[in-house]
């Protein structure tokens, strides 16, 4: 028994799908009954790669078979395909044998259809991108639809990933991979999704290249001027059975931080009669290989023509903070952030610094030149931007990075992160889209690269002061003084400039339509290390033909807040990343009408979330004719886990309940 | 010549002049200074020179030359920093320069071979296959204020298009100098028309050795504002239109002097391609064979097109105009608007119901056919059936690249408007459906439970037809469940609630389409007591929010291009021990802007019951009117947000 089950274990399992042959089960209905949600689905999506020798060295063999059935119109899209096609350097990518069918019942007998792959179309998209893109032809509710294809690829470095989960669900998604034992990958599986099959095996591969490898033991024969080479291979074969579809829920970062996928990442050449080639990343090589790069760590010093400006702040600001302050605000005025996110810089500091524009990699490595030139000790940290997906610790792999900021060490031991994309927030901030856990210092000392928190101490702080009076006949009138700081304050700014006062003014008018709005006096706009500040007041005239009345009802916070929990959503699968923490603080003092009083003074309360996670504070204190109200929503924690979703959803729920609540306000006797 | 002064100025721009520019002390260019105070009045960017030159060389060829400087005075004006120009297989970028001034006019960088992009659009429009690709450069600079001035010029051998000129297409954009200039040969006149165009400055026009030359200008025109409720600026300001009178695309020579001739040139570009493979001719026969009314036939067809092609955009060249043939629609089972219509043209010419393409301005914000200009003013094409009943004209109108359209609707996209119908006699303007308040329908049923502490369920349905249901039968179609339900949770204005049911369905039956949606929702907290009385506001989910206030005087026309119907009824089911304290009073409005009712009683089982109704017609008035519009939504919420206020009986 044991024997004969590791001789089938050594066979190559069955093709999963065979092109051009459909299931005669794919045409019943009721194999579709549970899929009424979907406008298609994957039957099988079926890859395999190999490495095959090319000219003197090898390249990356990727054969795909996809089978979808089409349910909906709505799932025609699943009937075009996008293949991106990179090419770098001289590598480059192509597509060969790219067939189709589409398979449609017609009185019972099953019709094929064929792709005119003639009718394809290349696209150059982008300097490093070509997609070719076809569509299958004679797509209707009900039909099969089936594109096989070979794609070859010159980067062996990445060898092909594989994508399980898509925008339709997928009944059975495999991928195979043969890997000659010379090279080594990493593999690394994302995502929550179980493997149904999950199979190392080892085989043999005989690949013809033209030149000479190294010979030794493995066995060389020559053949019309190309050697064969013979080598043991390692199979994988990974497979999931019915993955769902990713839904996108508000408030997360990257969708690719869920989906489940493969990817590789050669760790290392072991070529017979020869020492293993350690070709593993690991931070401290990335480092090295950073510092030593052209467009990263030889432009760190290349902020000369910064100097003039930068070099007399070291005299003129001796604490760091405030000088780092003072040179970051020299290169806001000297580069524009152009929207483009990189850790290493295109085309050079200098090109950036002549167009006054670059990408965030020109803009923070001119940063830290600057810095540097001003006497500060700057040493980057690459980070992942939220849309861009998580930085997996365990894996040394640069290509995950797409941005760089400036680290300044401090004399209190702390770490001040300063980046110069953003003109709307202080020096020590770090924008919205970096704040994606940790990042990654690269210092001088390459062994001495560690670990950076991203998590912000920063809040997104709104604060409210408002002075209410209401008149017997139900007219409310009010002064406002709002504050808005840390990246509520950029938000803020962003908006200020964008819209201009007037139209911000608008948009106040548009969320309060009863108001007629004094013009707004602003503070503090240019300076933003400061609070933004705005005053306005408003008139809420009372209903028409309102007399007054012996007993006015009111809900004083209800017109100064928002009215909706943000959590829409009864369920939650992924965790609540608001970047940074909140704080929403309304102060309120509510004047009542000559000769009213407060029925009942309204309770108040304190809502605490489970873990000290947040809390919402509600205060109410009547003197007189006065009535002081405190409204304050604390979130602690930048990112929340799902489990925690019904708690905080709740906090919403009764915060807003509590904000709702009508004060009864009666002529006194 | 004036024009022509900045185009001089702008020679330095070429690599070869550089450095003669910077070598002495170059002048200052458009330095902020020099801009009048009245055009920097709400305005975030100012355009201080925009030069269009379009020369005609022949029936075939046209170049269009543009130098445009803008100053970006703020963040809100960054977007004019940056170019984007699109080019084609039929229209080629000769060169594109650009440079960047500070405050004072002097240079600060001269753009970059280097820094131009290129890149395909991709599907962006919904394309399978498109020969458009665009250039495009980024001046945008740390600090405001700041000038760039950009020049390119585009070869265009598609001259059944001519540029059209509207220097001030966008708000908060003053405009300083704009001028226009024309040059034809006088074998080929030039047509134009000059739209929302300011009294006293007449088109200058001369000729001269053969050559006819057209020029316009507009100068010190402040920024504009885009209002509530207004037309697009497209439609509000200043413009010239051009367009051919004799022109030739790829060998197909035609007029655009008359809508009879663009039509006939289009006609004839597709015609002969409207024949189908034997096989399907017989299926059709087999179809209508016993469907002797042609409107019964239509329904089949079309049945048969929505359910065997669907919509691939494919735009190469001519392509844009051209049709694919029906049998290559029959064959791949796709085509694009102009492949589908004209198959399903033949199909019904095959069961001998005529129909024609119709080429249409499509959108729901598209502005109407200037019906007084002829020219290509289209961006699609339907399928018109010209049909009667009871010997009156009943014409069928068929979207042809949708797969789940009802039969004979436009909506929103391609109705209320005009479109040239495609005929062998050439082309002829006709109207499309038009859709009034009765068609435009939402009725709404809610039936809300609730218990003592304040907590409430509800159960909505809500039927939309005609333009109501436009975005729910699309939601309906293109989404799943979950999505759908996503997005709807996502736009109701409720604090906290749970939607525990949630469904779409497309009403069934004849005429106009409908979507019923069926909320059930969990309101907790949602009318807690104060003591012994609860407030509770009957319009759960049909509050319709006021205007905010004018600030400044109304500047722009009252337009509000779509009809509708709102019908509401709520029922109120109470908690034992609550009855109705007060309820609102009744509001009846009668405006010019349309009318509006709600209704309380209580029911003889204690149930309360609110009905709303309000109709807006489709209404078109001059800014005077606009306050009085204002007024009216204010009343309108008003009693929208009314309250029922129940107590609570010690029984």
């Amino acid at each position: 028994m044991g024997a004969a089950g590791a001789a089938r274990a050594q066979a190559p399992a069955p093709d999963p799908i065979k092109f051009g042959q459909p299931d005669a089960h794919d045409f019943r209905p009721e194999a579709f009954a549970a899929d009424s949600a979907a406008g298609a689905v994957v039957l099988c999506d079926y890859g395999r790669s190999r490495l095959v020798g090319y000219r003197a060295g090898f390249r990356v063999l990727f054969e795909r078979v996809t089978r979808v059935k089409i349910l909906k119109k709505s799932g025609y899209d699943a009937a075009t395909v996008e293949i991106p096609l990179y090419h770098r350097d001289g590598d480059q990518e192509q597509v060969s044998n790219l067939r189709g069918f589409t398979y449609r019942l017609v009185d019972g007998q099953v019709q094929k259809t064929k792709l005119d792959a003639s009718g394809d179309f290349l696209e150059k998209r982008s300097p490093n991108v070509n997609v070719r893109r076809f569509t299958l032809p004679d797509v209707r509710e009900g039909a099969v639809v089936e594109y096989a294809y070979t794609l070859s690829s010159d980067f062996l470095f990445n060898f092909q990933n594989w994508v399980f989960q898509g925008p339709y669900p997928v009944r059975w998604s495999e991928y195979r991979a043969s890997i000659p034992v010379f090279y080594k990958y990493k593999i690394i599986l994302q995502g929550s999704q179980p493997l149904a099959v999950d199979r190392p095996t080892r085989g043999m591969t005989t690949l013809l290249v033209d030149n000479k490898l190294a010979a030794g033991s493995i066995s060389v024969g020559q053949t019309n001027g190309s050697l064969s080479v013979s080598a043991p291979t390692e199979q994988y074969q990974w497979a999931m059975k019915d993955v769902p579809v990713l839904r996108r829920e508000a408030y997360t970062t990257a969708a690719a931080d869920y989906e489940a996928r493969l990817d590789f990442q050669l760790v290392g050449e072991q070529w017979p009669d020869q020492p293993y080639r350690d070709l593993t990343d690991s931070w401290a090589k990335i480092n090295a290989r950073l510092l030593a790069s052209e467009s990263f760590g030889q432009q760190l010093d290349r902020a000369g023509f910064l100097k003039e400006q930068v070099a007399a702040l070291a005299a003129q600001y001796p604490d760091p903070a405030q000088r780092a302050a003072a040179v970051r605000r020299v290169v806001l005025a000297a580069v524009r952030y152009n929207g483009t996110n990189r850790y290493g810089t295109d085309n050079g500091l200098r090109k950036a610094y002549d167009a006054h524009s670059g990408t965030s990699a020109d803009v923070n490595l001119l940063l830290i030149g600057a810095l540097r030139t001003a006497g500060l000790g700057a040493q980057p940290v690459l980070l992942s931007t939220r849309d861009h997906g998580r930085i997996n610790q365990t894996y040394p792999l640069l290509e995950k990075f797409n941005y760089v900021v400036a680290l300044v060490p401090l004399a209190d031991g702390h770490d001040l992160l300063v980046d110069a994309t953003d003109p709307a927030l202080p020096c020590g901030t770090l924008p919205e889209r970096c704040l994606n856990q940790t990042g990654r210092l690269v210092s001088a000392d390459a062994t001495a690269g560690r670990w950076v928190d991203l998590r912000p101490a920063q809040q997104h702080l709104h604060f409210q002061q408002v002075k209410l009076a209401l008149d017997a006949q139900g007219g409310l009138s009010g002064q406002v003084h709002e504050e808005y700081a840390g990246y509520a304050g950029a938000d803020a700014r962003g908006e200020l400039a964008r819209l201009g006062e007037k139209k911000y003014l608008a948009e106040i008018g548009r969320q309060h339509t009863a108001w007629a709005l004094t013009p707004l006096a602003v503070a503090g706009r240019d300076d933003v290390e400061r609070p933004l500040a705005l005053d306005y007041a408003f008139t809420q005239a009372p209903d028409d033909n309102a007399a007054a009345a012996a007993t006015l009802y009111l809900s004083p916070l209800r017109e100064l807040t928002g009215a909706q929990n943000p959590f829409r959503e009864a369920e939650r699968r992924f965790p609540v990343d608001f970047g940074a923490p909140q704080d929403e603080v309304l102060l309120v003092t509510l004047a009542l009408p000559e000769g009213y009083e407060l029925a009942e003074t309204p309770k108040s309360t304190v809502l605490n979330l489970a873990n000290g996670g947040g809390r919402f504070q509600y205060n109410v204190a009547a003197a007189g004719p006065t009535v002081q109200l405190t409204s304050r929503l604390t979130l602690y924690k930048p990112v929340y886990g799902a489990e925690e979703y019904g708690n905080l959803r709740e906090l919403y729920r009764l915060m807003l309940e509590k904000q709702a609540e009508k004060f009864v306000i009666k002529k006194k006797d | 010549m004036k024009a022509l002064l900045p185009l001089l100025l702008a020679l330095p721009l070429s690599s070869a002049r550089a450095p003669l520019a910077t070598r002495g002390a170059p002048e200052p260019k458009y330095p902020v200074a020099a801009i009048p105070a009245a055009l920097r009045e709400g305005a975030h960017a100012v355009l201080r020179a925009d030069d269009e030159v379009v020369t005609v060389k022949s029936a075939g060829r046209l170049v269009q030359t543009v130098h445009r400087v803008v100053t970006v005075l703020d963040a809100g004006g960054d977007a004019f920093g940056r170019i984007r120009v699109d080019y084609d297989a039929l229209n080629a970028i000769g060169y594109l320069r650009g440079a960047v001034y500070d405050a004072d006019g002097r240079l600060l960088h001269q753009l970059r071979a280097a820094e131009i992009h290129d890149q395909g659009v991709g599907d962006a429009g919904g394309s399978l296959m498109t020969d458009v690709r665009v250039r495009y450069a980024d001046l945008r600079q740390p600090q405001a204020p700041y000038t760039v001035e950009f020049d390119y010029e585009v070869v265009s051998d598609n001259t059944l298009f001519y540029p059209s000129w509207q220097p001030q297409d966008e708000e908060g954009l003053a405009v300083q100098s704009a001028t226009l200039r024309v040059s034809t040969p006088s074998a080929l006149p030039l047509r134009y028309q000059e739209r929302q165009w300011p009294a006293g400055a007449p088109a200058q026009h001369t000729t001269a050795g053969g050559q006819e030359q057209y020029a316009w200008a507009l100068a010190g025109c402040p920024a504009l504002d885009e209002e509530d409720d207004a037309p697009p600026l497209a439609d509000t300001a200043p413009a010239v239109a051009l367009a051919p009178g004799a022109f030739e695309v790829q060998g197909h020579a035609g007029s655009a002097a008359t809508w009879q001739a663009l039509g006939q040139w289009n006609y004839e570009l597709n015609a002969g391609r409207a024949v189908l493979p034997p096989a399907l001719v017989a299926k059709v026969a087999e179809l209508i064979k016993d469907a002797p009314d042609p409107r019964v036939r239509v329904a089949r067809l079309y049945g048969l097109l929505q359910g065997s092609t669907r919509y691939i955009s494919v735009q190469l060249g001519l392509g844009g105009w051209q049709t694919f043939p029906a049998s290559a629609v029959a064959a791949n089972g796709y085509g694009d608007c102009k492949a589908l219509s004209n198959y399903a043209m033949a199909l019904l010419a095959t069961a001998g119901v005529p129909a024609y393409v119709a080429l249409v301005g499509a959108g729901s914000g598209h502005a109407d056919l200037r019906a007084d200009f002829p020219s290509s003013q289209f961006n699609h094409a339907i399928l018109c059936v010209p049909l009667a009943k009871a010997g009156r004209p009943d014409t069928l109108w068929l979207e042809c690249t949708s797969q789940t359209e009802a039969l004979g609707y436009m909506g929103g996209f391609t109705g209320n408007r005009h479109a040239l119908l495609l005929t062998p006699q050439g082309g002829k303007v006709v109207a499309t459906p038009r859709y009034r308040c009765a068609d435009n329908r939402r009725e709404r049923r809610i039936d809300l439970y609730l218990d003592a502490q304040g907590a409430a369920t509800a159960t909505a349905r809500t039927l939309r037809t005609g333009q109501e249901q436009d975005l729910y039968a699309q939601l309906l179609h293109e989404l799943s469940p979950a999505d759908q339900k996503a997005y709807v949770a996502e736009r109701l204005r409720l604090a906290t609630f749970t939607l525990n049911k949630f469904a779409l369905a497309a009403t069934a039956g004849p005429g106009l389409p409908g979507v019923v949606e069926t909320l059930a929702l969990a309101l907790p907290g949602y009318a807690p007591p104060s003591g012994k009385r609860v407030f509770l506001t009957p319009n759960l989910l049909s509050r319709l929010p006021a205007l905010p206030a004018q600030v400044g005087p109304r500047q722009a026309p009252l337009w509000l291009p779509r009809a509708s119907l709102q019908a509401d009824t709520v029922r109120l089911h109470l908690p034992a021990g609550f009855q109705p304290e007060t309820l609102p009073a009744p509001v009846q409005l009668a405006t010019a802007y349309g009318t509006y009712s709600a209704r309380y009683q209580t029911l003889p089982d204690g149930t309360v019951q609110y009905v709303r109704r309000l109709e807006l017609p489709r209404l078109r008035l001059p800014a005077a009117a606009y306050a009085g519009y204002v007024d009216f939504r204010r009343k309108i919420s008003a009693a929208d947000r009314a309250q029922v206020v129940l107590l609570k009986t010690d029984a």
